[in-house]
């Protein structure tokens, strides 16, 4: 399908984060389609975290603006509209063993925002909804009773999960959902992301660090690096024919499951000074339908070049 | 290997909803809480202790009907300094009153004035000290009070007080409270910001959820352990506050016992008769020691790490 006929469900566009004087995301910009997994993908500190926050709006955007369905989300709006975007867009975090309160009890946990929007009939009702939502991410209804700190982490991210699809959402920031989990269980809690997806419609921002897991789970991706996305691609497109130096970089440090491989793999270590220095304002370009690169004039012919000897060489 | 070894084995069956089960018993706070403080012998025999001596504080003085003021033995020179024994538990006093009856009326009206004192900082200043920590507007206002009202000297404002309200309970209690809970909002205010920004707290907020609804149901239950803590500091505090400030005739006056009243007043026998003094002084010291350890062991107990 092309980008042009699907719906945007959100859109971030020239969103400048800056806390004190650091910018932490420089020029962001990215629209997100409806039903698609959209990856963010970068290195600790990059500012992936800062954006999927933003969009939560818990760090303020300094410059530009974030659009939810066509209207706008970043900066002061109306209270009706905060109580909107807070019912349709949830956020599932990272660390599980932090991110629930080890004072309440799991049917408090999961029943925060039905409480919080009042989104039951009675009693009875909120009960059926939380052990619905309990047995939708395959735990037991019995466990209402129970603290955080009796679960596992992946029951514990699970019920994270649990907490966030009782608000019935569109829209949902997964801030590296996965990454601290064991590695045994992380494909229980994708698979669990993919199953809710198929079944309620949703749409993801992924954010991740480990880009064998996005190319598991992602449409597609867009890399970050200091602050700047500075490439956007469906996810086969991006591991097939990456541009962006530091996209090269970063898939050459991807580990494979073949010693052969393995023994035989140079990673490529990102060198900026490769890059434009004349100081032009780089942008986002559009180098093939739908892969975007953030560059200025003259990295665009050098990238155009590349991406004709890549596509030569694959034909 | 060989094929036949192999059939002795058996495949175990695997469900899925089976090892999502929880076996441990169900968890309740309170409960645990309750029987981490009661495993510790010392602690229990610490807090039937003190159980005993509040409970006897405030029976015994209403039996004896004792008064600083009421000296029916002035006159009787038999009757005056006679030394602990039977029929005296704790002597008599320079009037030809019990000591005993002196003390134990003493310490019924210090314990009161610093239950009901501990009580008055603590309800205003956790709920302020909650908002505080939470709001930074507040915080930037509250912060310039804290300073002013922090620096008022503790004893100029008592003595004030004490001159336009006159001596007496209610006046007492005023003194110990109009600029205490500031000290117990700011300790509160700086222990809400070490949490405030934890990552569940921020998941609340991506609910929807509201900040009167957070300090209750998100910050509050964190800090049960350290409110105890500060509580068990803050009654023996207040009895030494208060035992000073009628120590420097600040304090109830001279018509009602107290055990600042009672210590000041025996303090001139001190010499002669060294149990006059020395009687009050221990059983306030017996008072403040159980009350504070028997406070510091609640708030072990009440710290959920202590209950594995």
């Amino acid at each position: 399908m092309s980008n042009e006929q699907r719906e945007v469900i959100l859109s971030v566009k020239h969103v400048d984060i800056t806390f004190d004087k650091f910018k932490a995301v420089k020029d962001a910009n990215f629209d997100i389609y409806k039903g698609e997994t959209f990856a963010l993908v970068g290195e600790s500190g990059s500012g992936k975290t800062t954006i999927g926050r933003a969009i939560m709006r818990i760090n303020p955007c300094s410059a530009g603006e974030i659009l939810f369905e066509g209207k706008r989300i970043s900066g002061k709006i109306s209270k009706e509209e905060d109580r909107n975007v807070v019912r349709n867009i949830q956020m599932i975090f990272q660390d599980p063993a932090a991110s629930l309160n080890e004072r309440a009890t799991i049917e408090y946990c999961v029943s925060e925002g039905l409480y919080n929007f009042h989104l039951y009939k009675d009693e009875e009702d909120r009960i059926a909804k939380v052990d619905h939502a309990l047995e939708s991410v395959g735990l037991l209804p019995e466990h209402k009773s129970r603290y955080p700190h009796e679960f596992s982490g992946g029951q514990r991210q699970r019920v994270g999960i649990a907490r966030a699809m009782i608000m019935d959402p569109k829209f949902i920031v997964a801030d590296e959902p996965i990454s601290a989990l064991d590695v045994s269980i992380r494909a229980q809690v994708l698979n669990l992301m993919n199953k809710l997806k198929a079944e309620k419609n949703l749409t993801y921002l992924f954010i991740a660090h480990d880009l064998s897991v996005v190319r598991f789970i992602a449409d597609r991706i867009a890399v970050i690096h200091h602050g700047e996305i500075v490439e956007i691609a469906d996810s086969e497109t991006l591991f097939k024919f990456p541009v962006h130096p530091y996209t090269i970089s970063l898939l050459s440090a991807v580990p494979m499951p073949d010693p052969v491989v393995e023994r035989t793999r140079r990673a490529i270590v990102y060198d900026p000074s490769v890059l434009d220095q004349s100081g032009e304002k780089r942008e986002m370009r559009e180098i093939r339908p739908g892969h975007f690169v953030y560059c200025t004039n003259r990295e665009y012919g050098d990238y155009e070049d590349k991406m004709l000897q890549m596509e030569r060489e694959m034909a | 290997m060989d094929t036949e070894n192999t059939n002795l084995f058996e495949f175990a069956a695997f469900d899925e909803l089976e090892s999502e089960h929880i076996a441990a018993p169900r968890y309740s706070y309170w409960k645990s809480v309750w029987r981490t403080f009661f495993k510790n012998k010392f602690t229990v025999a610490v807090a039937i202790l003190l159980i005993f001596i509040v409970a006897f504080a405030l029976i015994q003085p209403m039996k004896s009907g004792y008064s600083p003021t009421v000296t029916p033995n002035i006159n009787n020179a038999d009757m005056k300094f006679l030394k602990p024994g039977p029929g005296h538990i704790f002597g008599t006093d320079h009037v030809g009153n019990e000591v005993f009856d002196a003390v134990w009326a003493g310490a019924r009206n210090s314990i009161i004035i610093s239950f009901i004192c501990t009580a008055i900082n603590m309800l205003v200043g956790i709920p302020i000290g909650a908002l505080w920590g939470f709001s930074k507007k507040m915080d930037k206002w509250m912060i310039e009070v804290y300073n002013i009202i922090s620096n008022i000297p503790f004893l100029l404002l008592a003595m004030i007080l004490s001159y336009v309200l006159g001596a007496g309970m209610r006046s007492l209690i005023i003194t110990m409270t109009c600029t205490e809970w500031i000290f117990v909002a700011y300790f509160i205010r700086t222990q809400v910001m070490i949490i405030r920004d934890r990552e569940y707290n921020l998941a609340s907020k991506c609910l929807g959820t509201r900040t009167g609804t957070m300090i209750v149901k998100n910050i509050l239950p964190y800090l049960i352990s350290v409110i105890m803590t500060y509580i068990s500091r803050q009654i023996p505090n207040l009895i030494s506050y208060e035992v000073f400030l009628s120590y420097m005739g600040l304090g109830l006056g001279t018509t009602n016992a107290s055990l600042g009243q009672t210590i000041s007043m025996y303090t001139s026998y001190m010499k002669g008769y060294p149990h006059l003094f020395w009687i009050p002084v221990s059983v306030l010291a017996i008072i403040s020691i159980s009350l504070y350890i028997v406070g510091q062991k609640l708030a072990d107990a009440a710290d959920p790490r202590t209950h594995m």
